[in-house]
C-alpha cells in the first residue's frame, strides 16, 4: 500500500492557501465566471430538500386533461399530500387555449397561482416570472435519471432550470382497422409516401384519413412540423437566427403534402383540436393524428369502435422519423409566498410511485419525462398503446434544430408552418407553393430578425 | 319676558365652505371629481399605459425601454406580412356588419314599434343573443358551421339547395369571413333595434297624426319624421357599434382565430397573437393602437354631426 509511504499532511501549504484565496477573491469579484463554470453534470452535489410549511396555501393552474379521471387522480394526490403536511392545496384546471391568457395575465400582474403548468416554450417567454428550480430538478435527476431532451430544452433557459419536467403527451396515429382492411391496406404506413398511397385507397371507403392544417394549437403543430423535418426542412438554422424555410427540402415536404391531398388525404383548415376527435368518434374519418385520447375515450367511454381502432407511430420521411408531442412542465412562480412548499409538492407529485399511479389512470395519455419513467407499466397494459410510447424518442420541439427561445415560441403561436402548408394545400392541394413559402419566410424573418 | 338669543359666530373656515357650496362653478367641479377619478383609474390609466407600452420594447412581465415609433414602423412596413391583410379584413368586417346591423336594426325597431299581440314578449326575446354567454353562443355557432355536424349544411342539403356535404363555412377564406360577419350581425343587431326602438318611442305621436292629416304616406312619415328625430340615437349607436366592431375579438377568436392561413386575421387577434402568446406586449399594444388616429377622426366626425343644428 502506498499510503503508508506518504507523510500525512496537516495544515495548509502555501500553494493551497494561494489557490483557495485566489478562487475566493475571483468568486467575489466575478461571480458570473464561477456560475458559468458551474457544475454541468446531472448530479447535484448539495441538493437541499425543500420542506413544506404547515399552514401554507398552494394554488396550481394547469390544463384540463382530455382524460378526466387523470385530473381527478392528480387532485387526489395533491390533496393527500396537502392533508399530510398541513397545506391547503387548490388545483385549478382550464381548457388548453385558456391557459396561456391566464398565465400571461398572472405574469403581467405579478400575482396569481403559485405553480403554473408551462406548455411548450413558455419558460422562455416568461423566464423572469419562473423561479430557478435547478435544485429540485437535480434531486429528480438523482432519483429518476436523465430528463427527456424535449422537456429539458423547454425547461432550461440559459442553463438554468425554470420549470420542472412534468409530462409528455405523445401524439400518434389513431386509425380504423376495418376501413383499412376494406381498402386493402394491411398495416399502417411507415413512410409518408406510403401514407399518401394509403389515403388514396381509403378514399374509396368514403372515410378519409384526415387532419387539421388550421390554427389548432396542438394538432396543427404535431402534424406539419414532423412532415417538414422528415423531408429535411426547418424554419431556422441551429443558430436560432438564420431563417432557413426557403429551401428545396421545404418544397419537397409541401410537394408530398399536395400529392397526398390530391390522392385523398383530407385537410381541414377549420378544425381546432377537438374536431378530429369528434369526427373520429362520429365515424366520419378512418384515421387521424392525435394524443391517445381518441383511443382511450373509445375504450373507456364510448365503446363504439374499440375493437377496430388501433394506433401507429409517425411515418418516416427521407430524412428520418420525427414526432412532435405536447410537452408540459411545472414552474414555481416568483410571486409565490410559499415557493418552498410549492417545490416540495411538485417533488412529491413526481415521485415514481405517485407518478405511475397517475399515468395508469391517465391510461396512456401521458408519458413520464425522466429515464426511470420510460417503461411505464401503462404502456405494457395494452399493446395498442405502444405507438404512443414509440413517438416519445423521435420527438422534437417547434423551431428545431434551434433551441427553444422567445422567437421560436412566437413562430409557433403564429402557426407559420401550419399556415404555409395550408396555403399550399388550398383548393384540393393546388395552392401556390412559392407564395406559401415566401409568406412563411417573411413572417419568420419578422420574428427572428427583430431585435 | 323675552329671552335674548345671541347667534354663535360662524367660524371663518365654515364661512368659506358655505361660499364654495353657494357658487355653482366650484361646486360643479367638486361634484365631477368622483367621476373623473373613476374615469381616470379605469379609462385613462389603461389607455395611457397602453400608449406607453406601444412605444417600448416591453415583454410580458418586463417593462421595456423606450424605442420611439419602432413598433409602429415594424407594422406599417408590413414586416410580418400579415398586418395590412388584417387592416383590410378589419375594415371589411366592420363596414359590412355595420351596414347590415343598421338596416336590420332599423327594420326590427319599426316592426316592434307597432301594436301586436305578445309584443312585450317579442321585445324581450330580441335580447336573447345578449343573454346567452358570449363564448357559449360562439361555440354554438362554431358547431353550426362545422362541416361534419353543421345543422346549416344538413338543412341546405336536405332541402336540395346544395349538394352534399355543403359549403365549408370556416375552411374557405371567403366563407369564413362571411361566417364571422353573420355571427357579428346576429349578435349586434338587437343592440341597434332596442336603441332605435327607445328612440322611436319618444317621438311625439302628434307629429304622425298631423302628417297623416296632411296626406303623408308611411314612407314619407318615416323619411320626414322618424329618421330625422332618430338621428341623435342613430349616430350614437353607429359610433359605439363601429368602435366595438373594430375591436371585436371574442367571436372571431373562437370561430376562426385567423384561420385559414390568416385570411380572417383581424387587428384585434393579431395584436393578441403578438402580445399574449408571443409575449411582445409592446408590439401588441402598437397593433391595437395603430388605427387610433383614424378612429378618432370617425368619432370626431360623428360628434360634429351630433352637435350640428337640426
Amino acid at each position: 500500500m502506498s499510503q503508508g509511504k506518504k507523510k500525512a499532511k496537516t495544515g495548509w501549504s502555501r500553494r493551497e492557501f494561494l489557490r483557495t484565496a485566489g478562487v475566493a477573491v475571483a468568486t467575489i469579484a466575478f461571480p458570473e465566471i464561477i456560475i458559468s463554470c458551474g457544475p454541468q453534470s446531472n448530479v447535484a452535489p448539495t441538493a437541499a430538500i425543500p420542506k413544506p410549511r404547515k399552514g401554507a396555501s398552494i394554488r396550481l393552474l394547469q390544463w384540463t386533461s382530455f382524460v378526466k379521471p387523470a385530473d381527478a387522480e392528480f387532485k387526489r394526490q395533491a390533496a393527500e399530500w396537502g392533508d399530510a403536511n398541513g397545506v391547503t392545496v387548490a388545483i385549478e384546471t382550464v381548457t388548453g387555449d385558456q391557459l396561456q391568457p391566464k398565465t400571461a395575465a398572472a405574469v403581467e400582474a405579478n400575482s396569481g397561482p403559485d405553480i403554473i403548468q408551462m406548455q411548450y416554450g413558455w419558460p422562455q417567454l416568461y423566464t423572469d416570472a419562473c423561479l430557478d428550480v435547478s435544485n429540485e430538478v437535480n434531486i429528480l435527476i438523482g432519483k429518476l435519471g436523465k430528463p427527456d431532451p424535449v422537456n429539458e430544452a423547454f425547461c432550461k433557459v440559459n442553463g438554468t432550470w425554470r420549470a420542472i419536467p412534468y409530462t409528455v403527451v405523445p401524439n400518434a396515429w389513431t386509425y380504423r382497422t376495418d376501413y383499412f382492411t376494406q381498402a386493402g391496406v394491411t398495416s399502417f404506413p411507415t413512410t409518408w409516401d406510403e401514407l399518401a398511397a394509403a389515403a388514396a385507397k381509403l378514399k374509396t371507403t368514403g372515410k378519409s384519413i384526415s387532419q387539421t392544417d388550421g390554427h389548432a394549437y396542438g394538432d396543427s403543430l404535431t402534424m406539419w412540423n414532423p412532415v417538414l423535418w422528415g423531408y429535411g426542412g426547418k424554419e431556422v438554422n441551429a443558430d436560432g437566427k438564420t431563417v432557413a424555410i426557403n429551401s428545396k427540402e421545404t418544397r419537397d415536404a409541401i410537394k408530398w403534402a399536395q400529392g397526398a391531398v390530391k390522392a385523398g388525404f383530407v385537410v381541414h383548415p377549420e378544425w381546432l383540436d377537438p374536431d378530429n376527435n369528434q369526427a373520429y368518434h362520429a365515424d366520419r374519418i378512418s384515421g387521424t393524428l392525435n394524443g391517445a385520447s381518441i383511443y382511450i375515450r373509445e375504450k373507456i367511454e364510448f365503446h363504439h369502435f374499440t375493437d377496430v381502432t388501433n394506433n401507429a407511430p409517425m411515418p418516416a420521411g427521407p430524412k428520418g422519423t420525427f414526432a412532435m408531442n405536447l410537452i408540459f412542465n411545472h414552474a414555481v412562480m416568483k410571486w409565490s409566498p410559499d415557493a418552498e412548499t410549492a417545490r416540495a409538492m411538485l417533488l412529491h407529485l413526481m415521485d415514481k410511485d405517485q407518478y405511475q399511479k397517475w399515468t395508469m389512470i391517465a391510461s396512456g395519455y401521458n408519458a413520464g419525462p425522466f429515464e426511470a419513467l420510460h417503461n411505464d407499466p401503462v404502456f405494457a397494459s395494452d399493446p395498442k398503446l405502444k405507438a404512443f410510447q414509440d413517438v416519445v424518442a423521435p420527438g422534437k420541439w417547434p423551431g428545431w434544430p434551434a433551441m427553444p427561445s422567445k422567437k421560436t415560441a412566437q413562430a409557433q403561436t403564429q402557426f407559420i408552418v401550419a399556415d404555409m402548408f395550408a396555403k399550399a394545400l388550398a383548393n384540393g392541394g393546388t395552392g401556390d407553393i412559392e407564395a406559401a413559402i415566401t409568406a412563411a419566410e417573411t413572417s419568420l424573418k419578422a420574428i427572428f430578425e427583430r431585435p | 319676558m323675552g329671552t335674548a338669543t345671541r347667534a354663535e359666530p360662524v367660524p371663518v373656515w365654515h364661512q368659506r365652505r358655505v361660499r364654495i357650496y353657494d357658487r355653482e362653478a366650484p361646486l360643479g367641479y367638486l361634484l365631477l371629481v368622483p367621476t373623473l377619478v373613476v374615469l381616470g383609474i379605469f379609462l385613462l390609466y389603461p389607455f395611457f399605459f397602453g400608449m406607453w407600452l406601444s412605444i417600448t420594447d416591453s415583454e410580458l412581465g418586463n417593462v421595456g425601454k423606450f424605442i420611439g415609433l419602432g413598433n409602429y414602423r415594424f407594422e406599417l412596413r408590413n414586416t410580418d406580412g400579415v398586418f395590412y391583410g388584417a387592416v383590410i379584413n378589419t375594415f371589411l368586417y366592420t363596414g359590412v356588419t355595420t351596414v347590415f346591423k343598421l338596416g336590420l336594426g332599423l327594420v326590427m325597431a319599426l316592426l316592434l314599434n307597432q301594436v301586436f299581440p305578445f309584443r312585450r314578449f317579442v321585445r324581450a326575446a330580441l335580447l336573447l343573443p345578449y343573454i346567452i354567454p358570449t363564448v357559449l353562443s360562439y361555440e354554438a355557432w362554431r358547431w353550426m358551421f362545422d362541416p361534419t355536424f353543421s345543422v346549416i349544411n344538413w338543412l341546405l342539403v336536405n332541402t336540395h339547395l346544395v349538394h352534399y356535404p355543403g359549403p365549408n363555412w370556416l375552411g374557405v377564406p371567403a366563407n369564413a369571413m362571411a361566417a364571422l360577419m353573420v355571427v357579428n350581425v346576429w349578435r349586434g343587431t338587437p343592440f341597434y333595434a332596442i336603441s332605435f326602438l327607445a328612440g322611436m318611442q319618444v317621438i311625439p305621436v302628434d307629429l304622425y297624426e298631423a302628417a297623416r292629416v296632411d296626406g303623408a304616406r308611411r314612407w314619407q312619415q318615416f323619411t320626414n319624421i322618424t329618421l330625422p328625430l332618430l338621428r341623435p340615437v342613430l349616430l350614437v349607436v353607429l359610433l359605439l357599434s363601429t368602435i366595438l366592431t373594430f375591436a371585436d375579438f371574442q367571436g372571431p377568436f373562437v370561430l376562426t382565430n385567423g384561420a385559414p392561413y390568416n385570411s380572417t386575421q383581424l387587428l384585434s387577434i393579431w395584436a393578441y397573437q403578438w402580445g399574449i402568446p408571443g409575449g411582445a406586449i409592446g408590439l401588441g399594444a402598437a397593433i391595437s393602437l395603430v388605427l387610433f388616429p383614424l378612429l378618432t377622426i370617425v368619432v370626431a366626425a360623428v360628434l360634429f354631426m351630433l352637435r350640428r343644428p337640426e
